[in-house]
């Protein structure tokens, strides 16, 4: 059976993948085959935008106060957005940079202080 | 003269962190090695009912590749640095993202995060430790896999590595996940990568379909444990049956449970009901549709009578029943009336399919979870008692009716004594069960924070005298839990230890293992 190929960009060896390569217990650092830095291309710290953000983790909570509190339409300030995503508010957990990365969760920020009210 | 840094290690000076700092930048780069107040909040806030500054981290590292890996574990030798590994970090009422000791520096693999394979027909996936359920979900989706993940309540957030290092659980066919995982790659505290089962083996192609391998199996001592890094990992998919029947049994006692638990686990053991059925009590529902304000009021655990009462207001059972059929639409037909049959019998339980329920938001959630799909409303939980304290208690019981029925009582009691209320469930296993109570608590009030620590205390101590251990626990009770388990399996853990990570320095406390 042939692997398939995975999810990451420009992999510069095939060893990645096969479990053949990394099968023994290396003696040293040296042997093991380089693995490509790039992240994946599915959701790392970097989003889209602010709609991806929201739909794939924000809405799940937020979205018509199902958990937590309505969060569109209300024109709450980035900042402040900012402030709960990175520090947490009560019982909803903090995002971390390695989660959303600054560039990302400034554009969430703006996406839901923007955004009308649908709700 | 203040230190630069929010904490260090135990036993490390500053200018030997300075050193190990630089170091560790020399392999990541500086944005991929965080100081920063700023940039280490997200790590600190934990639900457990002490101290933040008693699990704060000194620093975090974001490291994407195991050569990387290996490199800072060099380092971490090197200056006997301490590191704690999270996966997706959102180990919430366990410890959340939060280091078992001040001072350790936690290295974050969420970036870490490449689907490396998703094989349909052999139904099984292999990724790095940094991919989520959403990032899974969306994978198989977008390539009409036909694959059902199995995942725990917080779903889209966390992922399946960590996840089953943990020895969660999910509510499907494949809910007990380690149970159906196959195949590791992990990174040893001196730096060796050891495949685990078939992956030692070159040119095998069998990694993710044969869990045993040959020779002693080793998957297990890299559970719960902290005798390596693990950077990739197999487990088995479900292929989506071509139908599904979610439904639920409400019962309106809480005797019942002993009724429920008999009548279910033959069910269970002969593969009738094939998931990991729920038992969820009304404190673990009402949250869904319900407020605390509207039937309690000043301190103290909510009444009997104001839970039936809710129960009532909201049409909810005492005990709520979740489970599903799964199959082609003939087996489930003749399942069903399997179920049905033994299940209505004693007239004591009122069967309720989608259909009857509508669009019950607590049946919608079960139901989404019994099949993997992505869903947060369990997090309604929080709301309850607010203030966002929580610590899973997580006996282990047998499958017995007048099992539950003692563990519930015992733990209501406890928990009352401390004017905390009962919002358990117990997740049905074949012979056993996951017996889960969320404590909840406000950690915004000294007072509720103090009795929530008590509590807690006095449920493992009561319990384990009686015989029943604790499967899982946040890190700020690890040592107490290992001790429960007696001196010689703590012996073999810490012989292992030494052997695996002689100078100590990954996650320390992890399982009360040093
Ligand atoms: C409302 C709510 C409901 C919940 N329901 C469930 C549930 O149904 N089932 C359940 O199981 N849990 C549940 N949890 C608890 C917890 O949130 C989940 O178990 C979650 O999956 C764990 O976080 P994670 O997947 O991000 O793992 P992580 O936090 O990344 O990892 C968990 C632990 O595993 C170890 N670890 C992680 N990665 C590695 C690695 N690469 N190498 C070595 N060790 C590693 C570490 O000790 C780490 O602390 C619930 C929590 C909440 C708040």
């Amino acid at each position: 059976m042939t692997r398939k190929k995975p999810m990451g960009r420009g992999r510069s060896s095939t060893f990645v993948l096969t479990p053949i390569v990394m099968a023994f217990v290396l003696d040293a650092i040296a042997q093991v085959a380089p693995e490509n830095p790039a992240p994946a291309s599915a959701p790392g710290a970097k989003w889209k935008n602010g709609a991806e953000v929201y739909a794939k983790i924000c809405g799940y909570c937020h979205e018509n106060g199902k958990v937590g509190p309505v969060i569109l339409g209300r024109q709450l300030p980035p900042a402040y957005i900012h402030a709960v995503v990175r520090n947490g508010s009560r019982a909803m957990p903090p995002f971390r940079f390695s989660e959303i990365d600054e560039e990302s969760l400034a554009k969430l920020a703006e996406y839901i202080s923007k955004s009308q009210n649908t709700q | 003269m203040a230190s630069k840094y929010i904490a260090l290690p135990k036993g490390i000076s500053e200018q030997t962190f300075d050193a190990a700092v630089r170091d560790f930048s020399r392999v990541l780069g500086d944005e991929s090695v965080l100081t920063a107040p700023e940039r280490l909040a997200p790590y600190i806030k934990t639900m457990m009912p002490v101290p933040d500054s008693e699990h704060t981290l000194s620093a975090a590292l974001m490291a994407t590749t195991v050569e990387q890996i290996q490199k800072i574990l060099a380092i971490c030798n090197k200056y006997k640095i301490p590191i704690w590994t999270i996966s997706t970090g959102k180990n919430l009422g366990y410890g959340s993202a939060a280091p078992a000791e001040r001072g350790q520096v936690v290295l974050d693999l969420k970036r870490m995060n490449r689907i490396l394979e998703v094989d349909k027909d052999l139904a099984y996936a292999l990724v790095e430790p940094g991919v989520t359920y959403q990032q899974l979900y969306d994978y198989i989706k977008e390539r009409n896999l036909g694959l059902w993940l199995s995942v725990p309540a917080p779903s889209a957030i966390a992922g399946p590595t960590g996840n089953t290092l943990d020895r969660g659980v999910g509510y499907t066919p494949y809910g007990e996940h380690f149970l159906f995982a196959c195949g590791m790659e992990v990174v040893l505290a001196n730096g060796d990568v050891l495949r685990t089962g078939m992956g030692s083996l070159p040119n095998s192609n069998t990694w993710q379909v044969f869990k045993w391998g040959y020779g002693p199996y080793l998957d297990g001592i890299f559970t719960q444990s902290n005798y390596g890094i693990v950077t990739k990992f197999g487990f088995w998919l479900m292929p989506a049956p071509s139908a599904y029947r979610p439904f639920v049994i409400r019962y309106q006692n809480e005797e019942d449970i002993e009724e429920i638990v008999e009548i279910m686990r033959p069910l269970r053991i002969n593969g009738v009901i094939p998931n990991a059925v729920v038992i969820a009590h009304a404190l673990y529902e009402a949250p869904v549709i319900a407020r605390r304000s509207d039937y309690v009021t000043g301190p103290g655990s909510i009444s009997d009578v104001a839970v039936r009462k809710l129960v009532k207001d909201h049409n909810l059972g005492i005990w709520n029943v979740y489970a599903a059929l799964y199959g082609t639409e003939e087996q489930i037909a003749l399942n069903w009336k399997i179920v049905t049959q033994a299940f209505g019998k004693s007239g004591r339980g009122q069967i309720l399919t989608q259909q009857d329920v509508g669009d019950d938001p607590a049946f919608a959630y079960r139901a989404a979870l019994m099949r993997g799909d992505m869903n947060l409303q369990e997090f309604s939980l929080y709301n309850w008692r607010g203030g966002g304290g929580s610590m899973w208690f997580a006996p282990v019981s047998q499958a017995r009716g007048s099992e539950t029925l003692k563990q519930m009582s015992l733990t209501k009691q406890i928990l009352a004594k401390h004017g905390l209320d009962y919002s358990g469930e117990f997740i049905v296993g074949m012979r056993d069960m996951h017996h889960i109570v969320d404590v909840l608590y406000d950690k915004t009030d000294p007072a509720q924070e103090k009795a929530a620590y008590q509590c807690f205390d006095e449920l493992l101590t009561v319990f384990s005298a009686q015989g029943y251990g604790t499967y899982r626990v946040n890190s700020a009770f690890m040592d107490k839990v290992a001790s429960t388990y007696g001196p010689v399996q703590r012996q073999v853990h810490k012989t292992l230890k030494k052997a695996l990570d002689p100078n100590g320095i990954l996650a320390p406390g992890k399982s009360g293992i040093r």
